[in-house]
């Protein structure tokens, strides 16, 4: 008995190695790879990869929601080929630490200048805006903060069940960190991290999180990328929100703009799919489909955005910091958020 | 013994006397094989790597790292963790204090079926009852949209369940039959004498517990304490999902952020707590002896309860039907939506295929690795091999976060061919779970005589095939029980997994953790009600321990 419990386990063992080795020929063999990282939520990017796989037979690994310092981590053992970020002041940062490298993918004039680094290291492909996402249920219009001096002046202690934000790691949250402090200096901004900490009745670990607690009720406003609005809309219940783009009035200092985009890296074990993958991005037919049901602004002003009644960054009174300023803050801004406590809070 | 001369004497007989008569002292005359010691090193180095990788990387944090962690952030958690841990330790005392006594000492209704049923919560992952309790309790939750039905239009939506309340809740419901498992035993040892004295004082059913079990059964109590203590510290799933951070989430969100400075200064913190509550612990454990009464085996005669058994009944059920039956009504729930919706459909397959996999091997392997631990530890006794022995316990002990966190930065500085790799998924779950096979394996392995072994080796047997044809195969049932834990443990790990796993590398686990958190139930509900069944299978196993 004891003898055949024990072929029974060495059978076992070595017909799970065989089959291992197997899928290992699969995945090494011929057909080609590629490794994704992506900072942005896996609803966003699953389907453009699976798309990528579908048109090009090349296989897709991602990692999601992962943070850009890792791939600074991992320098010396480069592991993804394609990073998708959702701030442009991480890519920014991370091509000036030469961890990006250049390129000249086809159509790649479609995107402004503007909108990319100096060599493409990084290409920004849609647009997300800041500001308040409310329930017209439960606070009016003019209620809701129109400047981000809001946050700082007033508590809404007197708003029912108040107000929410992300915690301090979240991309989204550090850029409008880096922008504040383009525009106010460090001592004001610190003011500002410390009174949303101390007044936001909710901090939640991403804006996904904010846009049901704002559609459901449980807060009054929150602060977000304006794509998040769109998609509260076309929730089929819990949808009666509006939303406030930010310091619009004449003088002040105009809507904090960020972008989603793509770069690859340097030394990456797949240079060849990587150099495939963002050719196939910039066609405009999967440009859109980068936007997909992020519900985000085509960058590509040729586009027509997903959702119809987007507001497009042209109509917007916009912040005069060119987006690759941020890449100058990320790191700092980091420093700032982690000493006031606001990357670990969560309530 | 003297007599026989095997190849490892010969190699023995030419160290130095001096040496070899320390040698033979320091394993009071029992030398082991040499490549035997060196094995077992080895897989002890291997077990205790990533805490060595962490301290040191604390220690070369930099005072800077130090003074910002030290002004605002420890406190801040260790308030924040101590709390928490404090707070579900009373409550499972208390519910399972209540329970043990109910079910050992008294006439209570089904008191055989209620004994195994209470010991269900064991087999649902915290995380997993805290995505059923968001989902009963949270915003626009069940509980909510039932009231709403009932009429009640105006509803108050205050109650938020991403609270230390809500935190305190779950994870009470998930970690009291820790205490309720030790503590039943001790009562069934306890002598019964004791309570006939109480009984023929005319004291009621209520006094003898307080006044006469309660006392005697402390040291057990405080040990099931304990481990609902330790659990809350090195918890990360059921925290995160409820949104209340703590040590093990802090690290967890400085290593994303690849702020391994301030995750290792982090981890020392967190490490120097666990082995405070484990030198608690032991403490506790040598006091355990006084209750322990030899007394005469004579049928217990069980408290009537007499009206008192209706409020009984409802709080045992009440219990059950709040760690059991509803979180499992909930998956249930959502689980046929999904399959409605398709949702169960070839990527699930895969989930579940990576997931078994990696069970499966992390389960050969720490059966495999086990073997030269206990075989030294059990044959070639001394302070060496306990301390071989001890050390391979130390990923157990640790939180998943920490060894996760030592495995990260070891490999991709220092052999980054395996970092981002199955294997080394495979390694970190093995440095966590394998005691559980040396546990069942130790008491195995004691059961066989060593006459056994002696014999084999007089007829010229080397010590590794004695292992191999005479102790192995009488130790494998005890083996194969310590893999099954190994397997489910592995299925139901999350932190460890989040944080190794290469691109691409989806496990059961991993897709609950991330549909929870993007609030879509449906799609995490199939793959928790599998990782629940799956854990049932060796609860015998589990329960046998106590």
């Amino acid at each position: 008995m004891n003898k055949s419990m024990f072929k029974l386990l060495f059978a076992g063992a070595s017909l799970t190695v065989l089959a291992g080795c197997q899928s290992e020929g699969t995945t090494g063999g011929e057909a080609q790879e590629l490794v994704v990282y992506s900072s942005r939520n896996e609803i966003f990017v699953g389907d453009l990869l699976d798309k990528f796989e579908e048109d090009t037979g090349i296989e897709v690994s991602a990692l999601h929601g992962i943070e850009p310092l890792q791939i600074m981590e991992e320098s010396g053992n480069v592991q993804a080929d394609v990073f998708i970020s959702n701030d442009i002041g991480s890519m920014e940062y991370l091509a000036r630490e030469d961890l990006l490298r250049s390129t000249e993918p086809e159509n790649v004039e479609s995107i402004e200048a503007a909108y990319r680094a100096e060599n493409n290291e990084w290409i920004a492909l849609s647009s997300r805006a800041r500001g308040f996402i409310y329930n017209k249920d439960m606070i009016d219009e003019a209620d809701v903060p129109n400047r981000m001096e809001d946050l700082l002046e007033n508590d809404y202690s007197d708003v029912p069940n108040g107000f929410a934000i992300t915690r301090g790691g979240n991309g989204g949250m550090i850029s409008n960190v880096s922008a504040l402090r383009h525009e106010w200096g460090d001592e004001r901004t610190r003011e500002w991290v410390d009174a949303i900490q101390e007044n936001a009745a909710g901090i939640f670990e991403g804006h996904g999180d904010i846009r049901r607690a704002v559609g459901e009720g449980v807060h009054a406003f929150g602060l977000v990328n304006n794509y998040y609005y769109h998609q509260q809309l076309m929730e089929p219940t819990d949808n009666n929100v509006g939303f406030v783009y930010t310091d619009q009035g004449e003088g002040e200092m105009g809507a904090i703009v960020n972008a989603a985009g793509v770069g690859l890296l340097a030394n990456s074990p797949n240079p060849e799919a990587a150099d495939i993958f963002l050719d196939w991005l910039m066609e405009e037919e999967n440009q859109l489909a980068f936007v997909g049901e992020s519900l985000e602004v085509p960058m590509n002003r040729d586009l027509e955005p997903p959702f119809e009644q987007a507001v497009r960054l042209d109509e917007l009174q916009l912040q005069d910091m060119p987006l690759m300023e941020l890449g100058n803050y990320f790191e700092d801004t980091r420093n700032l958020i982690e000493d006031a406590g606001l990357d670990l809070n969560l309530r | 013994m003297a007599e026989k001369k095997t190849a490892d004497d010969h190699r023995r007989l030419k160290l130095p006397s001096m040496i070899r008569k320390y040698n033979r002292h320091l394993w009071n005359g029992n030398v082991p094989n040499v490549s035997l010691l060196l094995a077992a090193i080895s897989v002890a180095l291997v077990m205790s790597i990533p805490l060595i990788y962490v301290v040191y990387q604390s220690l070369t944090a930099g005072r800077a790292s130090w003074l910002r962690l030290i002004g605002t952030r420890i406190p801040n958690l260790l308030w924040r963790t101590l709390s928490l841990a404090t707070s579900v330790t009373i409550g499972s005392i208390v519910i399972g204090v209540g329970l043990a006594w109910l079910i050992t000492r008294t006439d209570l209704p089904g008191r055989r079926i209620w004994r195994w049923l209470l010991a269900v919560p064991l087999v649902i992952p915290p995380y997993i009852g805290a995505v059923a309790y968001i989902n009963i309790l949270g915003p626009r939750g069940m509980l909510f949209r039932l009231l709403a039905r009932l009429g009640s239009d105006q509803l108050n939506l205050s109650y938020n369940v991403f609270s230390f309340s809500g935190t305190l809740l779950v994870m009470t419901l998930f970690t009291y039959p820790y205490v309720f498992l030790i503590t039943s035993s001790a009562f069934r040892k306890l002598s019964q004498t004791y309570d006939e004295a109480g009984k023929s004082m005319g004291r009621g059913a209520f006094y003898i517990f307080l006044k006469v079990n309660l006392p005697l059964i402390l040291p057990a109590v405080g040990a099931g304490g304990v481990l609902a203590f330790l659990y809350v510290l090195g918890d990360f799933g059921a925290v995160s999902m409820m949104r209340y951070v703590t040590f093990t989430s802090a690290i967890f969100f400085q290593r994303v952020g690849f702020d391994i400075p301030s995750a290792a200064v982090l981890s020392l913190v967190l490490i120097a707590l666990t082995v405070l509550v484990l030198i608690i612990e032991k403490a506790l454990r040598r006091k355990k002896v006084f209750y322990q009464s030899s007394g005469t085996a004579r049928d217990v005669r069980l408290l009537k309860l007499g009206w008192g058994k209706y409020p009984a009944l409802f709080f045992v059920g009440g219990i059950f039907f709040l760690s059991v039956f509803l979180p499992v009504a909930v998956l249930i729930y959502w689980t046929v939506i999904a399959a409605g919706q398709g949702l169960i459909d070839s990527s699930f397959a895969g989930y579940m295929l990576n997931s078994f996999t990696i069970a499966s091997f992390s389960a050969l392997f720490s059966i495999i690795l086990s073997v030269p631990i206990l075989y030294l530890y059990s044959r070639n006794p001394s302070s060496v091999s306990n301390f071989i022995y001890k050390s391979s316990y130390t990923g157990y002990a640790l939180p998943g976060v920490i060894v996760a966190l030592g495995l990260v930065s070891l490999f991709n500085n220092h052999i980054p061919v395996l970092y981002h790799t199955v294997f080394l998924l495979i390694i970190a779950q093995v440095i966590r779970f394998m005691p559980q096979a040396l546990q069942s394996g130790e008491a195995a392995i004691n059961m066989i005589s060593p006459r056994m072994d002696e014999s084999a080796r007089s007829l010229g047997y080397s010590t590794w095939k004695v292992i191999f044809y005479v102790t192995l195969p009488s130790m494998m049932p005890g083996l194969l029980a310590g893999g099954a834990l190994v397997f489910v443990n592995t299925i139901r790990e999350l932190p460890a997994t989040l944080m190794l796993r290469p691109p691409g590398f989806e496990t059961l686990a991993i897709r609950v953790y991330y549909h929870a958190s993007e609030a879509m139930y449906a799609q995490a509900a199939p793959g928790a009600l599998l990782i629940i069944i799956v854990s049932i299978i060796p609860l015998h196993l589990l329960l046998k321990n106590y």
